[in-house]
């Protein structure tokens, strides 16, 4: 364990590239999202307890079942922060210094690549997985209780809640268009272990993806996006997500022009971090919920 | 050598008041450059040493069944279950009214410390109020029983009359 949790929520920031994707979400779940960052203010934000001395005793129980490796909360940690990783790193370095500025997205173009239909579609659905394996590790679910994750998909509030739409929009609609879910289906379906195997996310992920062989990692990865399919189908139509929509909310942030779009699922791929910085803040919501019914 | 004395003269007189005074620049510069206070999370504990050993603290899957059921309006939502330690959300409508939680103390012996002083009961068990949303009792010497309000509308008294609500006994012939 490198950073302990107190200090991943403090770090996390208020205002850069993977904040202002979020926010321009905004239009599909208006005030669904607070960006809730620091430990005490999100002790303080959950519980809604002022008392200090309270808000000291939350925290350190907090910190005690983060560390316990056993409790599983580091493993759901390490999925958020390592499906993420897998995008590029401009990122935080070179945009650093573009922050509360209007980018100038012209000036990256050399630097990304929009990839093919089928890295795609494996991005969403190892995404989609993250969330099934992080979620029962955080909630003490068997982890391959798909059943479970789906029936909870339907309470999932504030920054799960963006996590999911984030995905459906920046992985799903933005780069494979708004069919994106009959178009990844058809995808998967011919999709074999060995090209799987060859996918550097996988790669990266397999040993906490349920299934002896890659075969069955396939079926399981199979299974998780046939059970959420109906569900992110629902979710896009309610909530009148198109393509859009997304990138006339998003061009407020980006100056991105109107031709250039094929190369906005790639930008947002190497330039945000989005479920990492929601994950830490679901985690730490958990943990918190769990410290104050413990002490 | 008039210049000299009068040199001298004067660092006789201005020294006790540079010393101070260097003194107070020194301090101040070193201050200034003295690392940063820490974060107050920095000398958290470790995990407290448990009263059983790890397997015997009680799954969370076993509190299940002993909570309060949903319905009149009232939907129960599980929200999490791990070793020692399950919870459920209470909705209404579609908000969220209270947390309802169980724990093993044995997992978190500190937790128990505050039923000492206690000197009250609700349903017969030892009772406390934490905070401003939070009340519980003890059962069986080892297990918490806790609501913790999420909207305002959900009093104290609501607390008190959802832990009833709980099979108490049911979770006291756990550990007797």
């Amino acid at each position: 364990m490198s950073k302990s949790i107190y200090e991943l929520v403090d770090e996390l920031p208020e205002r850069n590239m993977t904040v202002y994707a979020l926010r321009s979400l905004d239009f599909a779940l208006p005030g669904e999202w607070d960006n809730v960052i620091g430990f005490e203010n999100t002790i303080g934000k959950v519980t809604g307890e002022t008392n200090e001395a309270l808000i000291q005793q939350i925290g350190e129980r907090a910190i005690q079942l983060f560390n316990d490796k056993s409790q599983g909360y580091q493993r759901a940690l390490w999925l958020y922060q390592t499906i993420d990783k897998t995008g590029g790193a401009l990122g935080t370095a070179a945009l650093a210094n573009k922050v509360g500025e209007k980018v100038p997205f012209l000036g990256f173009l050399n630097q990304i690549t929009p990839k093919a239909e089928k890295a795609q579609t494996i991005d969403l659905s190892l995404k989609l997985v993250t969330e099934v394996v992080a979620f029962c590790q955080i909630n003490g679910i068997p982890g391959d209780s798909i059943g479970d994750f789906v029936r909870a998909l339907g309470d999932y509030s504030g920054e799960s809640l963006m996590r999911m739409a984030a995905l459906v929009s920046f992985d799903g609609i933005v780069p494979l268009g708004p069919n994106f879910i009959r178009q990844a289906g058809s995808v998967l379906n011919r999709l074999g272990p060995k090209e799987l195997e060859e996918n550097s996310a996988f790669q990266r992920l397999r040993d906490l993806i349920p299934g002896k062989s890659t075969a069955q990692q396939l079926g399981f990865i199979e299974a998780s996006f046939n059970s959420t399919k109906d569900w992110m189908g629902s979710f896009v139509a309610q909530k009148g997500i198109t393509p859009e929509k997304i990138t006339r909310s998003f061009q407020k942030f980006v100056d991105i022009a109107d031709d250039k779009l094929d190369y906005f699922g790639a930008f947002l791929d190497i330039s945000t971090n989005y479920y990492e910085h929601t994950g830490v803040q679901t985690l730490a919501r958990r943990l918190v919920e769990r410290a104050i019914a413990e002490i | 050598m008039r210049q000299k004395a009068m040199l001298r003269q004067s660092s006789r007189f201005l020294m006790p008041l540079l010393t101070p005074l260097c003194l107070a620049v020194v301090l101040f510069l070193s201050s200034c450059s003295a690392p940063e206070t820490g974060s107050r999370w920095e000398e958290t504990p470790t995990q407290p040493a448990t009263t059983v050993s790890s397997d015997e603290i009680l799954p969370g899957s076993q509190f299940n069944q002993f909570f309060p059921p949903d319905g009149n309006g009232y939907e129960r939502v599980y929200s999490q279950e791990k070793s020692g330690f399950a919870e459920a959300k209470l909705k209404q409508n579609g908000t969220d009214l209270a947390m309802l939680a169980v724990s093993d103390t044995a997992a978190n012996p500190p937790a128990v410390t505050k039923y000492e002083s206690s000197n009250r009961t609700i349903a017969g068990y030892p009772a406390v109020v934490l905070g401003d949303t939070a009340s519980s009792i003890l059962v069986g010497d080892r297990i918490q029983v806790k609501v913790l309000s999420r909207d305002s509308s959900f009093t104290a008294t609501d607390r008190e009359a959802w832990i009833q609500k709980f099979d108490l006994a049911g979770l006291e012939r756990l550990v007797k």
